[in-house]
């Protein structure tokens, strides 16, 4: 039960944390789930990552991963309704007034300023995320043939990827 | 103010999460609203990407409910979210399901290898077409580019660097005003608007 709320209530903070993409969230994340709270070992987070990736929507899902390695179903709800709930009513309530505020000055001047600190933090993460997922010549080919073949707009993205995988396993197996 | 049918939405934004893997999934959303449908303008979109990477939480949530509150209201900003997270969240759940039975293989490893290594080639190329459409101006690139850095080959603390950042953008602006970086629109490329 103790177990259940803290794992509720540190999915709750993390989410707030989640400023600029979800990708400068997971260091901490990691460190209250594997360090501090031993939920689960550094293989099997890193493991729930990558399938969060693989997997459709959000990457911060990976939050219903480790859930679930907590409490199975219940401990999975929890932290997927923590990481997402709160952090939405806020994003509604904000967006329904921005609407109302984006042509005042001052709005514009915060978007004028946002705006490249936002742009930045997106490179930011693509960075993050290369450093993963790239660690030798196969993993770098990959990643450049999938950015030409996306890049010429013939191909849905998704197939573009899947292929990739596909040639990754080929030439491991 | 309602763009689109409220089911139309949920069924755009389920495509859109349901067919978003890997990494800056915003970037989906801009090839399937701005690009594609043209339901929504570019320069309207960075607006939104923007406000969405600066509020607290998970950024593709909080995209879609940014983009679905613009697009049908309240009711689209809750069923946008609905859309894209829940489809996502039981097929994780699944997928932990067999993870904590042990049936990932050294096959599945390998081929998740490979998977995320594509994901970044088409993650580096979205999120290019984005910002190249969004930058104007050598201080809002020069914002960038220092948040960028700080926050990726630095590694320093997300949050304090948007902090700094952004006290950083406000002063370079307020003494010196210059072209708001995300306006003139740039020409929707809507075929089929």
């Amino acid at each position: 039960m103790a177990n259940l709320a803290l794992l509720t209530w540190t999915f709750l903070w993390l989410s707030f944390l989640c400023v600029g993409g979800g990708l400068g969230v997971i260091p901490e994340m990691e460190r209250q789930a594997v360090t501090i709270h031993h939920w689960l070992t550094a293989r099997e987070f890193v493991d729930g990552y990558t399938l969060s990736q693989l997997t459709p929507g959000p990457n911060m899902l990976v939050a219903v991963f480790v859930g679930h390695r907590v409490h199975g179903l219940l401990g999975a709800a929890l932290a997927g309704l923590a990481m997402f709930v709160p952090t939405s009513v806020l994003a509604i309530v904000i967006s329904h007034h921005w609407q109302q505020w984006r042509d005042r000055p001052w709005a514009v001047a915060a978007e004028r300023a946002l705006l490249p600190v936002g742009v930045g933090l997106m490179a930011g993460g693509v960075y993050t995320l290369a450093r993963t997922a790239i660690h030798d010549g196969v993993t770098a080919a990959l990643a450049v043939a999938t950015a030409i073949v996306v890049a010429t707009d013939r191909v849905p993205p998704v197939v573009a990827i899947l292929a990739a995988g596909a040639i990754g396993w080929l030439l491991w197996r | 103010m309602r763009r689109v049918s409220l089911l139309r939405l949920i069924v755009v934004f389920a495509w859109t999460g349901l067919s978003s893997l890997g990494g800056g999934r915003s970037a989906y959303f801009h090839e399937s609203l701005v690009r594609r449908r043209g339901w929504i303008r570019h320069d309207e979109f960075v607006q939104d990407f923007t406000l969405s990477q600066v509020m607290p939480g998970p950024n593709f949530s909080n995209l879609a409910v940014v983009l679905g509150y613009r697009l049908a209201g309240f009711a689209g900003g809750v069923w946008g979210l609905l859309a894209v997270v829940l489809p996502g969240a039981l097929i994780l759940l699944a997928a932990s399901g067999l993870y904590a039975e042990g049936a990932f293989g050294t096959g599945a490893t390998l081929l998740m290898r490979g998977l995320s290594a594509a994901v970044v080639g088409l993650v580096a190329v979205t999120s290019l077409r984005i910002m190249c459409g969004s930058l104007r101006g050598a201080r809002a690139a020069a914002i960038a580019l220092l948040t960028f850095v700080a926050v990726g080959p630095l590694r320093l603390p997300t949050v304090a660097v948007v902090l700094v950042m952004t006290a950083l953008s406000f002063a370079l602006y307020r003494f010196a005003p210059g072209p708001h970086p995300a306006l003139p629109p740039t020409p929707p490329p809507a075929e089929n608007a």
